[in-house]
């Protein structure tokens, strides 16, 4: 055994018999106090009749309590004389001890509106009273509430309109100095519309292309955005890229030339486009061999097809379908013009179950007209994805609507 | 590694050719939830195609759209909200007119006078799918039938669109009741399901009680207490006479129900205190008892094959429903829900049974599988009972009672859904319906 083990054991043993010692004594000073056994005092609950009665018999006395409470005053000075000096009016208000203790226990006030509440006549006089003060304290608080809340959403709808209606010159021109002053302003002659010109060039501005778009768009984009989106997933990325922004920016420029710039450039794409869709319509959709034609984009994504269902579904009344027809599933298949509408003429039955045929009918039927129904005002279907919902294969399955 | 090669290679080649196979199939979703409304329509009146046909029209019209209305399954939209005026039964129809007020359903007819007959076209259409649902039909009967030519029409109507069976063209037979409570006078009366044409088959002398049609119409068997005990009776509806069937003396028979078949009457038979079913053949009188317990079996019903009867029995020691084959033999326990159980009738499809149900103090009309499963009440009340199917198996009609001293027994309907519970309009209390098969 070296040094250090003897080190070891001796700080082991010391702090060992150091703990055992505190196990053996030490637990005396940590033992839990007694907790002080909770005073109880009784209460002796009076009628309101014998309060009266008491009350009835005290008025004589109650000029004299009223110089008591005066003497308690002294309770403010000692915090331990109270009790002392308690017993000193009681002896002098002997014969009534009761509404002596009163203004004892508790401060004057909560003596005085006792007394009135007893006496019949004062106490609704002063129910009435309270009401129409708390009124104008209510009314106060809304007031104060009000300017803050108007004050808070002034200046959030500010920024957001603001930019769109006047501050749009001002950036417009520093960011004209930095993309644009090579080109467009020589090019284009007047000035107002040269000014304007470079925004949307540099317009990545939002608010001004989203509302525009809006209105445009659904003509627009017809014309040339489907062959700008069918590429996308077949070919390569970066090819289609620049000419939306070619498109898109001269297409602005044509906005102030409607007649001659329209039919050079969109010319073709816009008539295949057209057609194919026409003949996608004519033809029911039945596999239009060429998917590369219409826009099939991204996946569709759940949140779409949540909303197609919806919008199905508002319309699928179940409420005249017989109880046999109210057992049977039926798929039915509608092919889709590219504007979310259905074409009507489509709309098949592709399989069945748990019915028989009248039932299957019925049900085909309701499917049908809840196709018809809601597809009357298109359904919400991302037109830039129309190749994956060129047709739509919808199950309707009543299980959930049976009999209760 | 050359076998890795090439099946890396294939799978490079077939790859795009998947992905485009996944792109051309259709977007596929399912529909789980739909709502449950009225399906709106629209009557574009009857039009009267000769001069004395106005009125007629005009009831005619009526009565249809009572009849489809009072399903609760349909919704009429009010003639102010027409668009198109249909001015002949030829007018071609503007689809879009009818879809812009969302009548999903359109009825165009006429009625003529014609050979002392009442002629009656109409055509159904579907407003969104734009086309005629069924061809068009033409009706003809005596001016004394017009409300049955009316129902026959919402009968095509209901049946093409809904695919349930037709039932409107129908009767109900059932006690009216008159008198206090404790000097009741009940005697027989018919009337259309709809509360009309109301015609009294006995007279009050007797007390009569649980009428019940045979399959083609044509008579009811009754209990009447005219000897002082229930006896059982079987009247002509043509001609409101009426026979009683043999007994065994010294026995009271009630609760009589034919089989499909019209041949045979089932009914119970209570003899030195015991109550038993019976069997009788209706033309020989011979009967054959189907229960030997002895415990009271009662309120038996044909199945609609005939194969089976389900009846109430105490035996397990509260009313409780049992099934036996026509025959008689072991009996098998449907029902095992709490409360008692009792009146069964079996529905015209054969998949269902209809029932009384008293738990807690109050009564139910119930339906569940012949099995007795899916058990659903579908009414509560202080005194619910007797229930009868529609010719269809739809629509249940049944007795509710209210309480008190000046408590009124009246007939209530209820789908089998449990909606559209409404009262059937009766001259004054009425009590036991029983539905008939659908008139000829």
């Amino acid at each position: 055994m070296n040094r250090a083990d003897k080190i070891g054991y001796g700080v082991s043993g010391a702090l060992h018999v150091g703990a055992i010692l505190w196990i053996v004594t030490g637990g005396q000073w940590f033992f839990p106090k007694k907790s002080e056994p909770v005073v109880i005092s009784q209460v002796a609950v009076m009628s309101e009749q014998d309060f009266n009665a008491l009350m009835a018999s005290a008025p004589k006395d109650a000029p004299q309590p009223s110089p008591e409470p005066v003497a308690p005053t002294a309770p403010a000075t000692p915090s331990e004389t109270p009790a002392p000096e308690a017993p000193a009016p009681e002896t002098q208000a002997t014969p009534e001890p009761k509404p002596q203790e009163l203004p004892d226990p508790a401060p004057e006030p909560d003596a005085q509106p006792d007394v009135a509440a007893l006496q019949a006549p004062p106490a609704p006089t002063e129910v009435t009273e309270v009401p129409p003060e708390m009124l104008p304290p209510v009314e106060q608080p809304s007031e104060t509430v009000t300017p803050e809340i108007s004050a808070k959403p002034k200046p959030k709808p500010a920024p957001r309109v603001a930019p769109t209606p006047a501050p749009e010159p001002p950036p417009e021109a520093k960011i004209s100095d930095q993309a644009q002053p090579q080109e467009t302003p020589d090019e284009t002659a007047p000035a107002d519309k040269v000014v304007e010109q470079p925004k949307d060039a540099a317009a990545p501005p939002e608010a001004t292309t989203e509302i525009v778009t809006e209105a445009t768009e659904t003509v627009d984009k017809q014309e040339s955005s489907a062959p700008m989106s069918s590429p996308r997933p077949s070919g390569k990325p970066k090819p289609p890229a620049p000419k939306p922004t070619e498109t898109a920016a001269a297409s602005k420029p044509e906005a102030s030339k409607p007649a001659a710039p329209k039919p050079d450039t969109p010319a073709k794409p816009v008539d295949t486009a057209s057609v194919n869709d026409a003949l996608a319509a004519a033809l029911g959709g039945a596999g239009t061999g060429g998917t590369g034609d219409a826009p099939v984009g991204p996946p569709i994504t759940a949140g779409e097809k949540d909303a197609l269902i919806v919008d199905v579904k508002r319309c699928w009344n179940v409420g005249a379908l017989s109880s046999d027809a109210l057992r049977t599933t039926v798929t039915l298949s509608v092919d889709m013009q590219p504007d979310g509408h259905p074409i009507i003429s489509s709309i098949r039955l592709v399989g069945s179950s748990g019915g028989s045929g009248a039932a299957v009918d019925q049900a085909f039927e309701a499917g049908k007209r809840a196709i018809v129904r809601c597809g009357s005002d298109g359904f919400p279907l991302p037109p830039e994805k129309y190749g994956r919902w060129k047709t739509i294969e919808i199950d309707f399955n009543p299980e959930k609507m049976r009999m209760k | 590694m050359m076998r890795f090669v090439l099946s890396m290679l294939v799978a490079l080649l077939l790859g795009p050719v998947a992905a485009l196979a996944q792109d051309q199939e259709p977007l596929h979703i399912t529909i789980t939830d739909g709502v449950i409304e009225p399906l709106p329509f629209a009557i574009a009146g009857f039009i009267p195609e000769t001069g004395d046909a106005g009125e007629l029209a005009t009831q005619i019209s009526q009565v249809i759209s009572g009849d489809l209305t009072g399903t609760g399954l349909f919704r009429e939209i009010p003639s102010s909200a027409y668009i198109q005026n249909i001015t002949s039964f030829e007018t071609p129809v503007k689809y879009s007119d009818w879809q812009a007020i969302n009548a999903q359903a359109l009825v165009v007819g006429s009625v003529a006078m014609q050979g002392g007959k009442v002629v009656v076209k109409f055509r159904l259409f579907d407003v969104f799918s734009g086309q005629q649902m069924g061809d068009g039909q033409q009706l003809a009967a005596s001016p004394a039938s017009w409300r049955r030519l009316a129902h026959k029409v919402a009968d095509v109507i209901y049946s093409r669109i809904t695919g349930e069976g037709p039932y409107f063209d129908s009767r109900v037979v059932f006690v009216s009741e008159s008198g206090p409570k404790d000097a009741r006078q009940k005697r027989l009366a018919v009337m259309d399901y709809d509360g009309a044409n109301v015609t009294y088959l006995t007279d009050a002398s007797t007390i009569v009680l649980a009428p019940r049609f045979s399959r083609d119409g044509t008579k009811v068997l009754y209990t009447t207490f005219e000897t002082g005990f229930p006896r059982i009776k079987m009247l002509d509806v043509a001609t409101a006479s009426a026979r009683l069937l043999p007994e065994v003396p010294g026995t009271m028979t009630f609760a009589p129900r034919f089989s499909p078949d019209g041949t045979k009457i089932v009914y119970s038979l209570e003899q030195n205190g015991n109550t038993d079913l019976w069997m009788m053949d209706v033309a020989s009188g011979q009967t054959q008892r189907l229960t030997t317990s002895p415990s009271i079996e009662t309120s038996p019903s044909f199945s609609p094959d005939g194969s089976r009867i389900v009846f109430e029995s105490d035996r397990s020691g509260t009313q409780q429903l049992y099934i036996m084959p026509v025959q008689g033999g072991d009996a098998t326990r449907i029902s095992f829900g709490d409360g008692r159980y009792s009146t069964p009738v079996w529905s015209p499809r054969g998949d269902m049974i209809a029932f009384t149900k008293q738990n807690q103090g109050r009564f139910h009309i119930g339906v569940m599988r012949t099995d007795g499963s899916e058990e659903r009440l579908l009414t509560s009340s202080f005194l619910d009972e007797g229930p009868t199917w529609s010719p269809n198996g739809r629509v249940i009609m049944f007795t509710r009672e209210s309480p008190g001293a000046e408590g009124q027994a009246s007939l209530y309907s209820v789908d089998i859904s449990g909606r559209n519970l409404k009262k059937v309009p009766t001259p004054g209390p009425a009590s036991d319906p029983a539905w008939s098969p659908l008139l000829p």
